[in-house]
């Protein structure tokens, strides 16, 4: 689905972002793309949507070489989220933000109706329609930002660190709508350093360091990488640390309660 | 965009001019800027080019002098036309044009060879008030920044669809509504940020804050004072 072969980009100021980059992103899968500040996570994330196009080598989206087609295109396809909000927001009121995309891609009337009323309660936003999205808190700002993008339905779906400025509350509302819309069959690709947030997908993991990809696998198999995680300024979530420090074979759960009744059960209390 | 921008944002380089003191370096953009100023024929103009080029040459930063002149270009392009439709003629007209290119230039020498710390230093010199100074500088300092928060707010909205060469002349100034109202909003929300960082770190108690660097003439700032300025007097005498 998505493919980067041989990619190598180079800064207009001759700075090395991304060397030798070789990946394929499968459909319907979560991905996350971790590693240290400075380590070309964006810039990789960029290259799907053809926002940056490679200096050498070729990235396949879709089987379209993205050197060949517009980002407008790109983007009907593939939804990307930025990290920060404020770089997003311009209009007069929430209607009018998610409207923005959909206009932009869709020509049927009926079906950007569809959509724009699905995008507002699927985010919980209807009671904000005529509100101007700059009153909104951080939290319904970055809602809004994704329902903005998810609104057009693009296949694939990038957010750039989505629990940044967020509570637990919306950290958790945020983990059920990304699960949700990867059971719909969604692709999911996740920029961020919160692991203990991305323990919870159990995504496809992608570590980078210095432009390179390091090693892809499944997390727990990452996570117990000792040398990886310390190469890689990574830290291991709480409750993988805790497996791994009572020596239990089996895969941790991905939530704390059913990881206590295992450890309940084991104890034998 | 990004490639013109790049030719008004300083960068740090190891040449000789870099290296002398920035009261030297606005001595010398201020020579040609009046250079520029009082030449009129295009001889003239020619010599005051061949001037700023060797000079940004010596600078090294020729690279990025190219960038502001096309941007000069631009502009002096409408004031050609503006001054043949008035009624001038071409040659007049031309010069006008020119002397517009040559005055940008001198004055973004300048700014390409001065960092904000330098030229924050120079205008505490002229003992012009602190307040003043800090606003124009950290406006300065800030160029850079707001520029890469532009190149952010392309991306996003480009991603959500937006083609800003799409569609006539018109439909193209307001395609740029997307970027400019969030790139202000942002602005307008930094601003106020510094603000109160800026008072949480006590600026403002004290009327006349110290400095941590003296500004000291060294040998090659005392060698490049009379060469240039023997350079501009024989300029200016030749020109009027």
């Amino acid at each position: 689905m998505i493919e980067f072969k041989d990619v190598n980009y180079i800064h207009s100021n001759g700075i090395p972002a991304l060397k030798e980059i070789n990946l394929s992103i499968k459909p319907k899968t979560i991905n996350a793309l971790v590693g240290s500040n400075g380590t070309g996570k964006t810039t990789l994330a960029r290259h799907i949507n053809g926002l940056l196009k490679p200096t050498s080598g070729n990235v396949l989206v879709f089987g379209k070489n993205t050197k060949k087609i517009s980002v407008a295109s790109l983007s009907k396809r593939i939804g990307m989220v930025f990290q920060n909000s404020n770089h997003q927001l311009f209009a007069d009121t929430v209607k009018n933000e998610i409207l923005f995309g959909l206009n932009n891609f869709e020509t049927d009337s009926q079906i950007i109706k569809t959509r724009f009323e699905w995008a507002l309660n699927f985010f919980d936003l209807k009671k904000y329609e005529n509100t101007s999205p700059l009153k909104l808190s951080g939290g319904e700002k970055k809602r809004l930002c994704i329902a903005s993008v998810l609104a057009w339905n693009p296949e694939v779906l990038i957010l750039d660190e989505p629990t940044v400025g967020q509570d637990q509350v919306q950290k958790g509302k945020m983990l059920e709508f990304i699960s949700n819309l990867n059971k719909q069959g969604k692709t999911i690709i996740i920029i961020s350093h919160d692991l203990e947030f991305l323990w919870s997908l159990k995504p496809n993991v992608i570590v980078m360091t210095k432009g390179k990809i390091r090693k892809t696998g499944k997390i727990a198999d990452i996570f117990s990488d000792d040398e990886l995680l310390n190469q890689t300024c990574l830290m291991r979530p709480q409750l993988l640390d805790l497996w791994m420090k009572l020596n239990i074979k089996r895969e941790p759960p991905a939530d704390i309660t059913k990881a206590a009744d295992i450890i309940r059960r084991i104890s034998g209390s | 965009m990004y490639w013109i921008s790049k030719g008004f944002i300083f960068t740090k380089v190891d040449s000789l001019v870099h290296k002398l003191d920035p009261r030297v370096k606005l001595l010398i953009s201020i020579q040609f800027f009046i250079l520029a100023l009082l030449v009129s024929d295009l001889i003239d103009l020619a010599i005051i080019f061949t001037g700023i080029i060797l000079f940004a040459n010596i600078s090294k930063i020729f690279s990025k002098l190219i960038r502001t002149m096309l941007f000069a270009v631009l502009f002096s392009g409408i004031i050609l036309g503006i001054n043949i439709i008035a009624g001038y003629s071409f040659i007049y007209s031309l010069q006008i044009a020119l002397r517009f290119v040559a005055i940008v230039c001198s004055t973004s020498i300048f700014f390409l060879i001065t960092s904000p710390d330098e030229l924050e230093y120079v205008l505490r010199w002229f003992r012009i008030p602190n307040d003043l100074v800090f606003a124009f500088v950290t406006a300065v300092r800030f160029v850079p920044i707001i520029l890469m928060d532009a190149l952010q707010i392309i991306d996003a909205q480009k991603s959500r669809g937006l083609e800003l060469e799409k569609g006539n002349p018109i439909t193209r100034i307001k395609n740029f509504v997307p970027i400019l109202v969030p790139l202000i909003v942002n602005e307008v929300i930094r601003s106020g940020e510094l603000a109160e960082a800026m008072e949480a770190r006590c600026y403002g108690v004290v009327k006349k804050p110290t400095v941590l660097y003296e500004l000291k003439l060294n040998f090659n700032d005392k060698l490049a004072i009379p060469f240039c300025t023997s350079i501009f007097i024989l300029g200016f005498f030749l020109s009027i």
